[in-house]
This record gives structure tokens, sequence and C-alpha cells, in this order.
């Protein structure tokens, strides 16, 4: 199997990409296959990784032109049908060098955040955003003696955005980001929703009114991008869509700049 | 300083020298914890990780937390005492009595102090915490978030250290502690995303780096889990402690050795081998598969070396009894993982698994409050020994470990802060320009050596020599092949390039740390001609008390040469018995 890789250091006039070839074993991930290319052939490729097991998010980037996890991205599944991701165009997705999906596996580096080598971004404006929505837990008081009584269904309904690993895989896939530098990104606001549901917080109600601006949760076009390519079934577009309908009935009348339907039934997530 | 290859050895520079009260070494739950701690009494904190702290190998811990909460509806009632006794029993009757007591009894308000900060929780139909049954407790005691307990505690964790102004330095590797009069002063670090390095003066320095998994072959742990706190308390002098123990996870999933957690058969699945034989009632037929990990990874290795495993070495965990809504509720991840990493969806089929390393018991040494024997060195979590968990550890108390031991470690720093002083900076800055020359030198040496190679001999070594089962000729041949490995790396170079996000240059100074925390492993596994928890000696397969009811303590010598010597086991709240299940 072959590996065009986007190569890049910091100095370069331009990136340039590198083809390896590497025999795949059977199950053989695009992280394992990075691996082997680095220590085999080019130890001077650099990517980041840590668990190999889809938990940590360290290794996203764009693989055949989707976001994904490197270690949990199979190479020979990747032209499988069931999994062809089909994402709303934006730039990073067009053509930016003549590759053969049939025989080539492309991988280039994680979309709008900027490169530092290879396939490392620097994540820092990622996580700027995720602070910038305040995510931390803000609990009634007093505190119980004990844990908050919860009921199972509030904690199913939690798990789906607390499962996000903040591997950045649905801001690298989001047309939106690809052009407005003032919005947070799926990944940011379906931790924001995160704690506006959380039946523990003090205020909870309140808590969406933190995005509730022009680049906020109005600036989401729900191309739904970030549910399609989100390793860990986070569905951020319906957070999305939940808070701005929420929003709208907190104030009737009040004029919102209205993107059209929220389209909140095929957003199943 | 920089460290490009090309650059000439300086000593013109002066080197940029950060300042901190306490820097903590690697930032999983241990060193959240312990910032947290730190920086909510007012303290200068700073996390030095190689990694983005949500990176961390806490992310991916799956089971849950042992806690007395008493949450289930049992005829008796938990207590802390319990979870103490099983844990001692667990433990081998190695881990320090008093130390297990401390740590069970913070741990019911350890878990809810997280769940009040927000971390969630699996709920029982009550709306409590639910707590599930686990390998070797009494109790349905361990607490969970279905099969992402160490991801929904980390992240819990980092969102409430990062708005409390915690500094971190993200993808710094720490290259060596600094010592001045006798204490440590701080350490050097290479900023691997500009190559250059740096120093850190601080008055406290604890490590949290977590455990050394990648030395073995097969291994659940995260790839950047090389003992490398170890490793830099072994170079400045400090201690390892029973360093033989090393925990095989019974079942990791065959091929990449991902953790299929505990939990699957504390919700009921079974393991069978290639007969569709339950075979855990051959060798714990009271406790079946929820015996301690140490007796179920020796029962299937038993089973696959007598020829009872399937072809290439595993056995099945079934889970099909437990039907899709349960594995959907409770195990999801594990669901998810067999899907994408094995091709098989265990809600209609079995699932191939496996021992694997999965945890390191022993550690740096440290007493019931976190110090090393070294003033202003202090270790907490899997890079530590207390030790609670002796000769074998309980599934859901690493994660209990790293919370309470976290908050403790911090409170004895606290207290100690104004008695230390770790003098001026240049301490620092020489050591500094001194790290700097050592790795410019790497960049030069003239040996065809490749270190990947190295680094793959020494895991097929641990795993052939050190692994589930031991005998003392093969041990005796593991460690001449350790040694030798020893003497390669002190030749082989790193390839010529500029060193930002330099890879051959990080594993470099992984890959020297794991042979020498191999090296521990051996010399420790060699003197102890008993069996105990996860030491299983064929030469010695019966436990000694009269001989090694004692903790090994690994000194370095002046020269470099590690000599094994023993330390008490606390003992005094259950006495001392034969363990069966």
């Amino acid at each position: 199997m072959k590996f065009r890789v986007f190569r890049y250091t910091q100095g370069d006039d331009a990136p340039h990409y590198d083809v390896f070839e590497t025999c795949g074993v059977p199950g053989m991930s695009v992280l394992a296959a990075l691996t082997t290319i680095q220590e085999q052939q080019d130890p001077g490729l650099s990517f980041r990784s840590s668990c190999r097991g889809a938990v940590c998010g360290a290794c996203a980037m764009l693989i055949n032109k989707v976001p994904r996890l490197a270690c949990r991205s199979q190479v020979t599944g990747l032209t499988d049908k069931k999994n062809l991701v089909h994402l709303s165009p934006y730039p990073a997705l067009e053509v930016t060098t003549p590759w053969d999906p049939a025989t080539e596996v492309l991988v280039e580096p994680l979309p709008h955040l900027p490169l530092l080598k290879d396939l490392v971004v620097d994540m820092t404006a990622f996580f700027d955003f995720l602070q910038s929505v305040d995510p931390v837990f803000h609990p009634r008081e007093p505190l119980p003696g004990k844990e908050f009584h919860m009921e199972p269904d509030a904690v199913r309904k939690l798990e789906r955005f607390t499962n996000c690993v903040l591997c950045g895989a649905c801001f690298g896939a989001c047309p939106v980001n690809s052009r407005n530098p003032k919005y947070p990104g799926p990944a940011a606001l379906a931790t924001l929703y995160r704690f506006h549901i959380d039946p523990r917080e003090h205020d909870p109600g309140s808590r969406i009114l933190a995005a509730d601006t022009e680049s906020g949760w109005w600036a989401c076009e729900f191309h739904t991008n970030c549910t399609r390519v989100c390793p860990k079934g986070v569905p951020p577009a319906y957070a999305i869509g939940r808070a701005r309908n929420e929003l709208k009935q907190k104030r009737p009348g009040q004029p919102t700049r209205d993107l059209g339907d929220d389209g909140l039934s095929d957003i199943s997530g | 300083m920089t460290v490009q290859p090309d650059a000439p050895p300086s000593t013109a520079v002066i080197p940029v020298i950060h300042r901190h009260e306490l820097i903590i070494i690697g930032g999983g739950l241990a060193g959240l914890r312990a910032a947290y701690e730190a920086v909510s009494s007012g303290i200068n904190v700073a996390v030095i990780s190689k990694v983005h702290p949500l990176r961390s190998h806490s992310v991916a811990a799956q089971g849950g937390i042992n806690a007395a909460l008493g949450n289930a509806d049992t005829t008796t009632h938990d207590s802390w005492e319990a979870h103490a006794f099983d844990t001692v029993k667990g433990s081998d009757y190695l881990a320090d009595q008093d130390a297990v007591a401390t740590m069970c009894r913070e741990a019911p308000a350890a878990v809810v102090e997280l769940e009040h900060m927000g971390t969630v929780f699996s709920r029982d139909d009550a709306g409590h915490i639910a707590q599930r049954p686990f390998g070797g407790a009494g109790y349905p005691r361990t607490c969970y978030a279905a099969d992402r307990t160490g991801h929904n505690l980390l992240h819990t964790l980092y969102q409430q250290v990062t708005v409390k102004g915690v500094t971190f330095y993200e993808e710094y590797f720490v290259t060596s502690l600094v010592t001045a009069g006798g204490a440590c002063a701080g350490c050097t670090a290479l900023c691997i995303q500009d190559g250059t390095i740096v120093g850190f003066l601080a008055k406290a320095t604890l490590l949290a780096t977590g455990g050394f998994g990648r030395i073995y072959e097969r291994s659940t742990n995260a790839l950047i889990n090389t003992g490398d706190g170890l490793h830099l308390a072994l170079e400045a002098a400090a201690p390892l402690k029973d360093m033989e123990f090393v925990q095989f996870h019974p079942t990791s999933l065959y091929g990449t050795n991902i953790l299929i957690t505990e939990g699957a058969r504390g919700e009921g699945a079974v393991l069978l081998n290639k007969n569709g034989e339950r075979f855990m009632k051959n060798y714990a037929p009271g406790a079946m598969e929820l015996a301690p990990r140490d007796v179920v990874a020796r029962a299937i290795e038993t089973e696959i070396r007598e020829g009872r495993g399937f072809p290439g070495g595993f056995v099945h965990l079934d889970l099909t009894s437990l039907g899709e809504p349960l594995i959907n509720d409770r195990l999801p991840g594990i669901r998810q993982i067999a899907i994408d990493f094995a091709g098989i969806d265990p809600v209609t089929t079995p699932v191939p698994v496996q021992p694997a390393q999965h945890y390191s018991m022993g550690g740096i040494d440290v007493d019931v409050s976190g110090r090393t024997p070294l003033p202003g060195l202090y270790a907490a979590g899997e890079c530590a020994c207390v030790s609670v968990h002796g000769a074998n550890r309980l599934g859901g108390n690493s994660l209990l470990d790293t919370l309470v031991f976290g908050k403790i470690t911090a409170q004895t720093i606290i207290g100690d802060l104004p008695d230390l002083d770790p003098g001026g900076a240049s301490v620092i800055e020489k050591a500094v320009v001194e790290e700097g020359n050592r790795i410019i030198s790497l960049f030069h040496r003239g040996s065809e050596d490749n270190m990947y190679q190295i680094r793959d001999t020494l895991k097929k070594t641990m795993m052939d020599h050190f692994g589930v089962y031991r005998d003392g000729p093969s041990m005796d041949a593991g460690l001449i092949e350790i040694l030798s490995l020893r003497d390669r790396c002190q030749q082989v170079g790193v390839p010529l390039m500029q060193t930002p996000y330099n890879l051959p240059l990080v594993h470099f100074l992984e890959i020297t740390g794991m042979v020498r925390i191999a090296e521990t492993v051996a010399r420790c596994a060699i003197a102890r001609n008993e069996s105990r928890g996860s030491h299983a000696r064929k030469d010695y397969p019966l436990r000694d008390d009269d001989h090694f009811l004692h903790h090994s303590l690994l000194v370095p010598d002046g020269d470099g040469t590690l000599k094994v010597r023993t330390s008490p086991v606390s003992l005094g709240m259950f006495p001392v018995k034969e363990r069966v299940y």
C-alpha cells in the first residue's frame, strides 16, 4: 500500500508530499503505518500519537480527505463503501495533490489550525475556543453530603456529549471554521451544551447564553460534517440545533439571524 | 539552548529557566489532582508533560474506581475496612496496611469530590452512583462511568485546573532531575515543539509520569508509557521499590492488546477455552471470572500453554449472554473497540483475548505522604510505589490511588514548601548546558546500530523472560540480554536532523530509560525466590513469608550499579493468611 504524506517544516517555501510504500497487514491502522514509515524509512516524519485505541484524541488528521483518528482508521477499510464519509465541501477537501484512492492513502494535517511540522498542527486555537465557553462545572449550592442525585436517563443524555475526546476532527471538518476565525467550532459548543443540560448545574438554563452571538450558536450552518466525522459519536449539530431552538423560545418575537430550518429531524446524531 | 545537530557545543547562550514553586511532571490523574490541590491553596504550579494532558494514559482507564459507598443493594453493608481487606488480600499481603487503610478510608470522599466537580458517573435506578462487581472484591464496589471512567475523570480535572491558573508546559520531555545540596532543585526539559533545552527551578518536584508498560511486547498501555519518571528518579539516585511486580491484565484484545475491561466480567461475561469450557472453575471455583487479575491471567496463560487456547494464543471472552441493551448501556466503548480493532461485535460473537502487561505495582519509593528519600522530590500515581497494591493490584484501585495520593502528596508538599530552598538558578543553568551538549553529541555518534531494534529486542526479552510465568535460569538469560542492550544504548545515536518535533530524539530518550527500567524489573525479579501475586515463579511456586514478606528496594550505587535491598512491610490490620479465591 502506498501512503502519500503531507510534509512541511517551518521555513519551507511550500509543503510537499512524499510517497511511501509499506506492506499492510490486515487490520493495520494508518497510525501503525505511519509509525512503521517513521521508524524504518524516514525518521524525520512527525505526527502525534498516544493511546492507539481511539480514546485519547491525539492523532486526528485528514485521511483520504476526511478528518479521522489515525489509530482508528484501518488502512484496508478506507475505501469500503461503509467507511466513506460524505462531507459538505470546504477548501481543505479540494484537490491538493494528485492521488489515486484505489492504491494510495492520502494523509494530511488536520485543517483550520496552524501547521507546525508535517502532520502536527498547533491546537492552541482549538483549546482557546474551548476555554471561551467556560467548560467548567458550576454545581448547585450547597453541595449534597454525598453525590448528587441523578436519573440514569439524564446520564444517558449527558454521555453523548461527555464522550468527546477533544481530538479536533469536527473542527477540522467544519466549513464555518474554514472561514470564520471567531467561530468556536463544534466541540466547544457541544461542550457548552453538555453543561447546559447537566441537571446538577447551578443555573443550567443560563449557560447557553454564553454563545448567544452571531459567531456562536448562530454561526453554524448545519452542514453536520462534525457529527459525521466524530470518532466517538458525539452529535454537535444536534446540540447546536437544540440550543438555538431554546434561545428562540426564550424570547419569541426577537429577531434572530434565521438560517432556515434547524433541521433537527435530520440530525438525529 | 537550541540543540540543533550542527550547533557547536556552547556555554555562551543564557538558558531559559522557568521558575515555579511546584513542578509536576506528568499530566494524568495523579498529576492533575495534585495540581488542583496545590493551586487551590495559592501555590504557583506548573505541569510539564510530553503530551497534552488529555492524551495521558489515565484517559484510557475503563472499568471504574473503587469506593465503599455502599450504593449497591447487598444484604450486608460495604465498609472501607472490607475494601482494605480485599486490597490487602489481593496484594498477596505485600501492600503496606497503613497505606491501604488511608486509601480505602479516603475513597468515598475522593469519588464524591470528583462527582461534585462535574464527573458524570453511571447511575443506579435510585439515582446514586452505580457500582459493579470487580475481581477480588467482596462487594459491588466499583463506581463507573460506563466503560470510560478514566476519560470522564481526567476531562473533569483538566477543566478544573485550567481555570485555576496552573501553567502547562505541553510537549516538553523532561531529560534530567537537577539536584543541589542533596535536594531536588528542578529539572531540564526538551521543548519538543522548538527543539530547545530549558530549565525549571522549583522548590518541589512531583513525578506523576505513570507506568512503564511499553517495555513489554504486549501491553494495554498507551505508546507513551515508557517509564520516564522512574528513570529520572533512578538517575537522581532515588530508590525504586517492588519492580518485579508487573500486572498482566487477563483480557486484552488479541492483536492490538487494547484493554477489554474487567467490567465485562463484572457484568457477567465468561471465559471459554477452545473446547467451549468455562475453565475458571479449575482455577478459582469460588470467584470464577472475578478472581483477581494475577489468578485469571495465569489461568488463561496455562490454558494457552497446555493447548486449550485458540491457534495464535488466545481464549474467548463471551459477552453474548449479556444482551445488546446492557452492552450498549454499560460497555459501549468495549463494543466499539472490538468492532473497530478486531472486526468483531461482542453482542453476537465472543471476543478473542489474551493476557498483556497492564500495570506496574512497583515504582518510585515513597512513604504514605508521597515523599521520596530525596528532599524536594515526590511521586504519586502509577510511577510511585507507596505501596497500596503490593504484589497484585485489584481492578478499580489504580484510579483511586491517583486521586487519593495525588491529593495527599500535594498536601505534603504544601506543608513542606516553607522548608524547601532550591537555591539559585545557576545550578539549573549549568545543567541545561550540560544536557544540551549531551544531546548534541547524540547526533554525532558513529554507530550503525538502530534504536528501534534495541527497543524491539527489549520488548521481546521482557515478554519471554519476565512475563506471566518466570523461572531463575530464564530470568538470568534475560538479564544478560538487557545488559547487552544497555551497552548498545551507549553507542547508538540519533539521526542527524533538525530538532523541532524530532521523534527519534524523543524515542532515544525513552528507549534508554526503558532499558534501564527493564534492568530494575529483572534484578528485583531474580532476587525474589518465591511466588507472590503477579510474580509467579515455576521454580519457586509457593509464597515464602519466612524469607520474602518484604519489599524489594532498588538503590543505585554511585557507579550506576543496582543493588536489591529490602524494606519491611507494614502489617497490623489483617493477619497474613493463605490466599484462596
